[in-house]
């Protein structure tokens, strides 16, 4: 069931009717009606990986009693590695496993040795990442005594669960999710109507700017050798906003419909392409799995504390396990390090941090070193981008040089140019850019008349194609 | 929230509303269209009067060369439409005679597409934007099983066939950007390509017993008087499942068989669909034995 297909349009209005009208007299029964409807979400991609999704609930929280209840450090100690290792195993056997296979084989291969590996027929269940990534906090926590573990299972199940954010996050903190689940929401009108404003912000972003750069983009690197390198650099402007469309949208979307729910997610997109240097970029892009990776890992290593050497390791190894986190391919591993040579420099020049404060454009030299500054961490994220797109190093690195052995053909490039993405890409900007200290965009001043035209733009640009899918679902 | 219900129905009233003026303005834009592809341009003709009028799928676009009809005398046109099938071929003549178009002669490609009674979706979206202004094109849609979406929610159609009718061939109809479909009368000559694929398999390929379009075709002929010519369409050498036009044949003893008047690969562009060099040998053939000129 996608966010922008029908039977969304109908599951989503009846758990909402249930929730404030029949199942609204106790936090309990409010928990209970959105597991089952969790639960039913989910089981419309495969109901098969239902248990896996259980019996990670079961696992986590099971685990976080022990690891609590616990009276040794040897005890807390082994029920907290049971946990960490059974989580990341499972997401090791379904997600990595092959890769890892391959490239051992490969690497054998390479020396000589005949290796077949065997190599399993899993498809990746829906979500895992996420959920894991979830329970992995909450464990995180508790063995660290930042909370407490929660006894309640159906609110703890509601935690790992939640459909708004089970199948492409935000990943979610149990500090932040679970003090929500734990008391009966009361409705909020203003609330409700920001969740709905978000809804259509995030459907437009889906279906008419990540649908409509989609194709252009698809095109382009599909057939990369033919084309020169003006129209290889719009395909990866294209797929910079295809996959900012798309993600933040499928964000966008998720948050709204748990505020129409009375509950807040964390804040996964914060107009990252008006960054205006890497470490903005990356205080603004998937927050929650940049935040994730700054607690749980960055931190516990040292983070930017200690050597220069210790420091240069510490960026790198987030960096590449963020890469690697979206799944198991070089050119994601690549993206990350790539992305990790960005922001080295800032780190150690330390100027990582000062981009901090939003500032507006007036007419002056200041202003203009922003513009330039903007455009020129736009420009080198798209380079990062390519090898995100390629389905290979090789494919990436090809993709470069043909950008940088400069040609130009005016018949191709006409073909890569479209007229709405002419029209959409300027409303995406200016809306953002006046609305960027709002969570969204259709928010407050002119909230009808925006509303009104971004519905006009879904009806008359939008892509409703139930096949195109959420990039992020495969992660 | 009595209050959110409240916004939630007035967005809902304002989408509404969206919708209807612009499938209005669209649909109005449509009905203005005449150079931009054939079906445009039968809906929104007037009376006709034609010798012969070509139908079927490419197969009949790239087939049958309208200029050499004329050259004998024989006002004609080419309706054949790539990718469609019966069901849209059967819906064109309906409203050509709907417009009083005079016809003396229906020549009909069928052959491979006797093999489904299913809406051509890349085709038959076209006529949709025409489905509250003809009772033809309303009736013909009403077995399919999204009609009454299609129908009655304002703006559906133009969402669910983007592609076809979206905002693109509005901007392009409004603009009256003329496409080619009408050149040469209809026909559309194909070149001899390097890379045509000369090899088809139609092993699985079954021609339905009562195809209920070409049926249709039949009948309307045979109720207007007029002459109703179905023909098969040759394909190239190198064909697996060549008895299909046997079956066809068994099944439709009425339909004549022309696959093999033009066999050899150079006179194919693809294993379907014959060059403008052999399209013109396969025209002559029909209207020598067909028109006796």
């Amino acid at each position: 069931m996608f966010f922008n297909s029908t039977a969304f349009a109908i599951f989503l209005p009846i758990v909402f009717f249930l929730y404030w009208f029949v199942f609204n007299k106790s936090k309990s029964t409010q928990n209970a009606l959105l597991i089952v409807a969790s639960y039913y979400f989910y089981s419309c991609w495969d109901w098969r990986f239902l248990f896996l999704l259980v019996f990670s609930t079961f696992l986590d929280y099971f685990t976080g009693i022990q690891i609590e209840k616990s009276d040794s450090d040897k005890k807390r100690k082994f029920w907290f590695w049971l946990s960490i290792l059974v989580n990341l195993g499972f997401l090791g056997i379904f997600k990595y496993y092959n890769f890892f296979a391959s490239s051992f084989a490969e690497m054998f291969n390479s020396f000589g040795f005949k290796v077949s590996p065997f190599l399993l027929n899993v498809i990746l269940p829906v979500g895992i990442s996420f959920y894991t990534f979830h329970g992995l906090s909450y464990v995180i926590d508790i063995y660290y005594k930042r909370i407490k573990a929660e006894y309640n299972f159906i609110d703890y199940s509601l935690f790992v669960s939640y459909f708004p954010l089970l199948v492409a996050g935000p990943i979610e903190r149990a500090t932040h999710l679970l003090p929500q689940v734990k008391i009966k929401r009361e409705f909020n009108l203003e609330k409700a109507k920001e969740g709905f404003l978000q809804i259509i912000w995030g459907l437009f972003k889906k279906v008419v700017i990540a649908d409509n750069c989609a194709v252009y983009a698809n095109n382009i690197f599909d057939h990369y050798t033919s084309m020169d390198s003006v129209s290889l650099i719009m395909g990866t402007v294209y797929f910079a906003f295809q996959i900012y469309g798309d993600f933040s949208g499928y964000s966008d979307i998720a948050l709204g419909v748990s505020k129409l729910f009375g509950i807040d997610l964390l804040k996964n997109f914060n107009y990252p392409y008006f960054s205006r240097d890497i470490a903005e970029f990356w205080r603004r892009w998937h927050i929650s799995l940049s935040s994730w990776f700054r607690d749980y890992v960055y931190i516990p290593l040292g983070g930017s504390k200690g050597s220069k050497t210790i420091q240069v390791r510490n960026v790198f190894i987030i960096f590449l396990l963020s890469g690697f986190w979206h799944g198991a391919n070089w050119t994601y591993i690549a993206w990350g390090a790539i992305n990790a040579f960005y922001f080295l420099p800032l780190l150690l020049i330390k100027t990582n941090r000062n981009n901090i404060e939003e500032k507006a454009i007036s007419f002056n030299f200041s202003s203009l070193k922003m513009i330039c500054n903007i455009l020129f961490t736009f420009g080198i994220t798209c380079v990062a981008w390519i090898f995100f797109r390629s389905e290979n190093i090789h494919m990436a690195f090809e993709y470069i040089k043909r950008i940088t052995f400069f040609s130009f053909d005016l018949d191709g490039l006409k073909e890569q140019i479209s007229y709405i993405i002419i029209i959409i890409l300027p409303y995406l900007i200016l809306l953002e850019w006046n609305n960027r200290k709002k969570e969204c965009p259709l928010f407050d001043r002119y909230s009808g008349i925006k509303t009104i035209t971004t519905l006009i733009f879904i009806l008359l640009f939008g892509q409703f194609d139930i096949q195109s899918k959420f990039i992020y679902f495969q992660f | 929230m009595k209050k959110f219900l409240f916004y939630i129905f007035k967005i809902f009233l304002v989408t509404v509303l969206v919708a209807v003026v612009l499938d209005g303005l669209y649909t109005y834009i449509f009905m203005q269209s005449k150079n931009r592809g054939k079906i445009e341009a039968v809906v929104n003709s007037e009376a006709k009067k034609y010798d012969v009028v070509i139908l079927g799928s490419s197969r009949a676009n790239n087939h049958f060369v309208s200029q050499m009809f004329e050259e004998k005398g024989l006002k004609t046109f080419n309706y054949g439409m790539s990718g469609g099938h019966l069901f849209e071929a059967s819906l064109m003549l309906k409203l050509m005679i709907e417009r009083k178009y005079e016809i003396k002669n229906v020549i009909l490609e069928a052959d491979l597409n006797l093999s489904n009674e299913k809406m051509a979706e890349g085709i038959g979206s076209l006529f949709i934007p025409f489905i509250h202004n003809s009772t033809i094109i309303k009736d013909h849609f009403k077995n399919e099983s999204d009609f009454n979406e299609l129908y009655y929610i304002p703006f559906y159609r133009y969402i669910k066939y983007d592609g076809k009718i979206g905002i693109r061939e509005v901007f392009f109809s409004a603009i009256h950007k003329k496409t080619n479909s009408q050149d040469n009368l209809g026909y559309y000559p194909l070149e001899k390509h390097k890379n045509g694929n000369m090899k088809n398999n139609i092993v699985n390929l079954n021609p339905l017993p009562h195809n209920k379009y070409y049926e249709e075709i039949k009948n309307i002929c045979k109720k207007n008087n007029i002459n109703f010519i179905a023909v098969m369409t040759p394909m190239c050498e190198n064909v697996v499942g060549m008895n299909y036009f046997d079956k066809v044949k068994k099944a439709y003893p009425e339909i004549y068989n022309y696959e093999n008047v033009v066999i050899e690969d150079k006179y194919f562009s693809s294993c379907g669909h014959m060059t403008d060099a052999g399209a013109r040998i396969f025209t002559a053939k029909i209207i020598k034995d067909f028109f006796n000129k």
